[in-house]
């Protein structure tokens, strides 16, 4: 997948508005996303994909309006709702559907799961199972970077209950201290779990709390991808600045439960607090201003949805088709076995 | 078992009911005792088993935390060494790492270091267990980080009837207890009596008298080592099934008449073999009753490997009725 | 009468992309808190004693009137966490009949609010961004000031003047305003909202041009000052060729732009401009204009009252508001 790799020109860190390459490779990212968790709910609801599944959908603007900016030597760390991340930062459907399933042929070779899939490679440092786990380590990741004097930034994604971790302010603290090239990436999608964000901090914005670490905190409308790909430019271009961290905070939502799609039939959010925030549905906001500045025409982004589809059903019977891993493979790669 | 009495009607119901009654006993009888933890009280827990306690003693004795285990731990010791007694919740057991200082370095040592003047009743409920598919960070069974703190009590219900009791007896006890329960023991039926009643902590259980093999479990192995005891039964074992209940105290009495007895043992959990809970438990057999051993003690535990997630590595991962029975015939020459 | 002093304030204000770009600072919401508390007893000490407020969705001025026994009247306004929430709240506390109306907000706050309501009487207190049309002030005086005024101690007409705005009808849609610039940029969409791209700039109308502001205003400010207090306004026209100005566009940045011409304006002569490109309005970026449509930007003088805070001091303190005791007879 294309990587664009932002340029900082003229005075402050002002990021140029979006090329037509630049949007429809957001797009598709975005579309990428929906369709890979779509069918990944259903597969779940099917009984074909064991364990817990959080689902991405409502948030692809997000991951697609940052991703878009970053190398896959820009690192990024993502959470239990990752999926998303690592599509947008160019993740293979075969060997993701292939985790998900748990076969040998999976990123993590079926020893992750949904809630663990990463790759390395791709600078994806992990999914995770713990709420808060990435923070820190994306900043030990901006860290290597700065170590390496590279230009290269690291990503945290966390969401609004994970912001109430201890490990989120020890690492924005250390991440600005240390002026590490890291980015912290709040999605609020205003509930943790079945907690609304009121019931969980005293606070609205999480970005308020840039303020107490010395760092710049920014809101961006979540499900706006121009938005997010505009503000997180001029993020990412600070920290590739060598001018330290930002927490941008994306307002944004979650269309399916908090885990897998209709999820426990807990009444804690209202059918018409729901239909109000699917109106603001990302990828159809955004194709509707494609649409509108002549980059995208709704047959052109069908047709993008219809690639998207054409290549999840090969990579769903790949991953059927794949193996499971070979109960010998338990105990390997407990340690490295180099060096 | 601790005596019932005997006009209070008994039923079947779940592990999961029976950890509800044992909390709702709990904010019953202790106008001291709230419940804080992640979604307990609006959603009732991921699991489920807070559900109708918000509705029933309201919203001053239960509370939705933060995502902040730390903050939870924090909250229960300073709230316990302010004269309350807070049952926490844990949602699941391998986000005790969160916390780990508020337990160790705090909860564990407080009345000690503090030379006996802090008292700190604290019941922490936190689910373990593998099975789900759950993977690497929502599957440990960790009571042997627990145990190993001088401090703490821990206990392990492996039946609806001493999850209920247990909880009791934890929130009883002026001691930090973690009562570590097991997710794919949720749905699992067995008789429990209406009203408050304790399982003694310390006091491990016979469930099945056997004459020369004893089999000592934790948890949720109690169902596998009886499954087992049924197969050794074939080959004519005659195995006695003791679950421990509880691993901190550990009830070394009734494991070591019991060898004394069969002469031969064998330890079961589902937490990781090396270096877990079982190795305590053969070490105290061994000073205890090396005499009457006829073999060295066997030990059944998930291998040296994080839970995997696959469906395939995750069956063979944990510990169940035919490794204890592969492992006993090794280890009996059968 | 004691009249009502109105109080609006906006939880989005100081938090855009601007904080990145143009070394703007975070406005929290704790802070905001803070100053309406301290409109409340500025305002009290001058006597006030009726307040209506908008509800906002983070609830700052609620919780700022939940530590004092003064009681407040929230009027019925939604609470979607738009502008929207803004110009709602503008027609529902025009209803009530309140003498004047204290925001907290930046120049699109103020903005939003006259769109619900064109002649309100407004003291605004600066906690957003591009601050030209509220002023930097101390919430307490600021409170003081409306409370003298909703005692009726100063009249409006004495210290207040109407401001300047801009009309904007758009072909085939809803009108809108400005307070201080409407912009045309060759930018595509609203994005991050403010308005930071220096070299697609084509044309901004100002009611004031400002050189000791920052924003578009300053562009034309340092080129062909107009004064807030002149009836006319000025148009700046951008592009290639034209004289290179460096001017601050956004707080904490300067930029290079191209000034092709600068003249006056005055009331009530439509500019006509043309899509594509995004209208922008008081340094954000608010409309998008489709290929070849219209929209025309017009300098109107029958703006909101402004209340200048020094001058209504001045006026009470001559008349010896505050001096205790003192009766209508002194
Ligand atoms: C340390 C830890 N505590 C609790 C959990 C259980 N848990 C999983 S997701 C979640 C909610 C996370 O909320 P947020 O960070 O807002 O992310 P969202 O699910 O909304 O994307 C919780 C409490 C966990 N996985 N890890
Ligand atoms: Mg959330």
């Amino acid at each position: 997948m294309a990587r664009i790799h932002k340029t900082v020109t003229g005075d402050g860190f002002l990021a140029k508005q979006p090329t037509n390459k630049t949007l429809l490779d957001i797009h598709r990212r975005m579309v990428r996303i929906r369709h890979f968790e779509e069918r990944a709910g259903k597969l779940m609801e099917d009984g074909k994909i064991p364990g817990a599944l959080h689902l991405y959908v409502g948030q692809e603007a997000v991951a697609a309006g940052v991703m878009v900016h970053l190398t896959a030597e820009d690192q990024i760390t993502s959470t239990h709702r990752g999926h998303g991340h690592l599509i947008a930062k160019g993740g293979d459907f075969d060997r993701m559907y292939a985790e998900l399933f748990g076969r040998s042929t999976g990123y993590c070779k079926g020893k992750g799961g949904s809630m663990h899939i990463s790759n390395m490679d791709l600078g994806m440092l992990g999914a995770n199972g713990i709420v808060g786990g990435g923070p820190p380590i994306a900043m030990g990741a901006a860290f290597a970077n700065k170590f390496r004097k590279s230009k290269h930034v690291a990503v945290a994604f966390f969401g609004d209950g994970a912001s109430n971790e201890g490990s989120f302010h020890e690492a924005a603290n250390m991440a600005s201290l240390y002026k590490l090239p890291a980015i912290f990436v709040c999605e609020n999608n205003g509930y943790g779990e079945y907690t609304a964000q009121a019931n969980h901090q005293a606070v609205v914005d999480v970005a308020d709390r840039a303020a107490g670490y010395g760092m710049p905190g920014v809101i961006v409308d979540g499900m706006d991808a121009v938005a997010v790909y505009e503000a997180a430019g001029e993020a990412i271009a600070r920290a590739r600045k060598g001018q330290g961290p930002t927490l941008l905070e994306c307002k944004t939502y979650r269309f399916y439960d908090h885990v897998g799609v209709r999820g426990m039939g807990l009444n804690y959010r209202t059918d018409d607090e729901v239909k109000k925030w699917m109106k603001r549905d990302p990828i159809k906001l955004f194709e509707a201003r494609l649409a509108e500045q002549k980059v995208l025409s709704k047959k052109q982004a069908e047709a993008v949805h219809a690639e998207v589809l054409a290549e999840i059903e090969a990579a769903v019977a790949f991953a059927e088709q794949s193996p499971m891993p070979d109960v010998a493979s338990l105990l390997d790669d407990v340690y490295s076995t180099a060096g | 078992m601790s005596a019932v009495a005997s006009e209070t009607k008994t039923r079947q119901l779940p592990y999961v009911v029976a950890i509800t009654e044992g909390v709702r006993e709990v904010l019953k009888e202790q106008a001291n005792a709230f419940v804080a933890g992640e979604d307990v009280a609006g959603a009732g827990s991921v699991y489920g088993y807070y559900r109708g306690l918000l509705d029933e003693f309201g919203a001053d004795r239960i509370y939705d935390t933060p995502i902040s285990e730390k903050g939870i731990i924090g909250l229960g010791v300073g709230a316990a060494a302010a004269g309350l007694r807070p049952v926490l919740d844990i949602m699941f057991m391998d986000f005790i790492g969160e916390c780990m200082d508020e337990i160790a370095n705090q909860m564990a040592k407080m009345r000690f270091m503090f030379g006996g003047s802090a008292t700190l009743p604290i019941t922490v409920l936190t689910m373990a267990g593998a099975g789900a598919n759950l993977a690497a960070q929502h599957s440990q069974s960790l009571e042997a980080w627990l145990a190993h703190l001088p401090g703490l009590k821990v206990v392990m219900p492996a039946t609806p009837y001493d999850a209920k009791g247990l909880i009791i007896a934890a929130a009883r006890d002026d001691n930090p207890v973690f009562v570590v329960l097991n997710k794919m023991s949720l749905a699992m039926m067995g008789d429990v009596p209406e009203g408050p009643y304790e399982v003694p902590i310390g006091k491990a259980n016979v469930v099945r008298t056997g004459k020369n093999y004893t089999i000592v479990t934790l948890g949720r192995m109690l169902g596998q080592a009886l499954d087992a005891a049924k197969q050794l039964a074939e080959l004519g074992i005659d195995a006695e099934v003791i679950d421990a209940r509880s691993v901190q105290p550990f009830d070394t009495e009734a494991v070591i008449k019991s060898v004394e007895k069969t002469h031969r043992a064998m330890v079961v959990h589902e937490a990781v073999r090396f270096g877990g809970f079982g190795a305590e438990i053969a070490a105290q057999i061994q000073e205890h009753a090396f005499d009457y051993l006829d073999a060295p003690v066997a030990r059944v535990g998930a291998p040296f490997s994080p839970v995997p997630f696959s469906p395939a590595l995750e069956k063979v991962y944990v510990p169940n009725a035919e490794r204890i029975v592969v492992v006993a015939r090794e280890q009996l020459g059968i | 009468m004691v009249q009502a002093i109105g109080i609006v304030a906006n939880p989005a204000s100081g938090k855009d992309v601007r904080r990145l770009v143009a070394r703007a600072s975070v406005f929290d919401n704790q802070e905001k808190c803070a100053i309406v508390r301290r409109v409340i007893v500025g305002a009290s000490g001058a006597g006030a004693t009726r307040f209506v407020y908008a509800p906002d969705t983070h609830h700052i001025v609620a919780n700022a009137f939940a530590e004092f026994d003064t009681t407040a009247e929230e009027v019925d306004a939604p609470r979607t966490g738009s502008a929207l929430d803004t110009t709602e709240a503008a027609i529902a506390l025009r209803r009530t009949g309140c003498a004047v109306v204290i925001t907290l907000g930046g120049d699109g706050t103020n903005r939003a609010f006259v769109k619900g309501w064109g002649d309100a009487p407004l003291l605004p207190i600066s906690t957003g961004t591009n601050n030209v049309f509220p002023r930097l002030v101390e919430a307490t005086v600021a409170g003081a000031a409306a409370g003298v005024i909703a005692l009726g101690t100063v009249g409006l007409g004495e210290c207040a003047t109407r401001a300047k705005i801009i009309r904007v009808a758009i072909d085939g849609e809803a009108d809108d305003l400005a307070l201080i610039d409407a912009v045309l940029t060759r930018e595509r969409f609203v994005g991050a909202k403010a308005l930071l791209e220096a070299d697609a700039l084509v044309l901004a109308l100002l009611t004031r041009a400002d050189p000791a502001a920052v924003g578009m205003t300053s562009i034309g400010g340092l080129i062909k000052p107009t004064a807030a207090s002149s009836r006319e306004g000025l148009l700046v026209e951008l592009g290639t060729g034209g004289r290179a100005l460096r001017a601050p566009i956004a707080p904490g940045l300067y930029r290079t732009v191209a000034v092709t011409g600068a003249r006056r304006i005055a009331p009530g002569q439509p500019v006509e401009v043309r899509g594509p490109g995004v209208l922008a309005f008081d340094g954000e970026r608010e409309r998008v204009l489709k290929n070849g449509q219209r929209a025309w930007l017009t300098l109107a003088t029958d703006g909101p009252w402004v209340v200048d805070v020094p001058t209504t001091m001045q006026l009470a303190a001559c008349r010896g508001a505050f001096l205790e005791g003192a009766t209508d007879a002194d």
